[in-house]
């Protein structure tokens, strides 16, 4: 698998590793693929719903 | 329910899908269109759109749903989320291959020079098929909604079992041979395989 490192604070870190292992993941670096694929498939739903809202106006079936 | 009128018919989907030929089908058949008529019959739909400007500000002002009980009117999809939870709606909706859509999207887009959304044909596709997904997943919530889908390229390559689907959903009573005849296969202009 690819390897990246990514700087944090260490008490960040330790919060995340301390929440990760609360909500049952069997490693840090798992958590965080999960939480960072969940915040940036959220940010793409919202900037394609604008798009679709941009589709629709265009077309002249929305305000 | 707060209303005990008739339902309230709706055809709905994503633009391009078939949603003027259902209304034209179902207004032959018997239960009549709600529509201004204010966009014009153009290249796009040659026979016309069958459009209430009103159902446009449901969000604001829902009182056209007052002359909607027993007629049949056209919202695209996006509109079905600010609909009155006090009233019953049956509600018709209009699928296609989305490569067709999209496509045709793009012709009407640019007939009317007017701006889309800023994405390639295959992104377009993916956030459509993401946006179908949480209107089915939202409509099998709502109780006061009845659904029927109803596939745009299943009606054009055999429209009778298609008509007999529609009115046995909407009760039976509907014209089937005046439905029948308004599936002109001249207007399938955007074909997945051409």
């Amino acid at each position: 698998m690819f390897s990246a490192k990514i700087k944090l604070e260490k008490s960040l870190y330790d919060r995340v590793a301390r929440a990760g292992e609360r909500a049952g993941y069997s490693s840090t670096d798992e958590f965080v693929t999960h939480v960072l694929e969940k915040a940036v498939s959220d940010l793409q739903d919202e900037s394609s719903d604008e798009e679709v809202q941009k589709q629709l106006r265009g077309l002249g079936y929305i305000e | 329910m707060a209303h005990n009128g008739d339902d309230i018919t709706i055809v709905s989907g994503l633009p391009r899908c078939g949603t003027s030929l259902m209304m034209q089908m179902i207004d032959a058949g018997g239960l009549r269109a709600l529509t201004d008529e204010a966009r014009a019959r153009d290249e796009d739909n040659p026979r016309g759109y069958y459009e209430l400007e009103a159902v446009k500000r449901t969000k604001q002002d829902p009182s056209w749903l007052d002359a909607a009980g027993g007629r049949v009117v056209k919202l695209v999809y996006l509109l079905l989320y600010d609909l009155p939870a006090d009233r019953s709606y049956r509600v018709i909706f209009m699928k296609r291959d989305l490569r067709e859509a999209v496509r045709s999207q793009a012709d009407m887009l640019a007939r009317r020079q007017t701006q889309g959304a800023d994405l390639t044909d295959s992104q377009m596709i993916k956030a459509f098929q993401g946006q179908l997904a949480k209107i089915q997943r939202w409509l099998d919530e709502q109780p006061n909604f009845r659904v029927l889908c109803v596939n745009y390229n299943d009606l054009m390559k055999d429209p009778t079992p298609v008509v007999e689907a529609v009115n046995r959903f909407l009760g039976g009573q509907l014209h089937r041979d005046a439905m029948l005849g308004c599936v002109d296969p001249s207007l399938y202009r955007q074909r997945a395989g051409s």
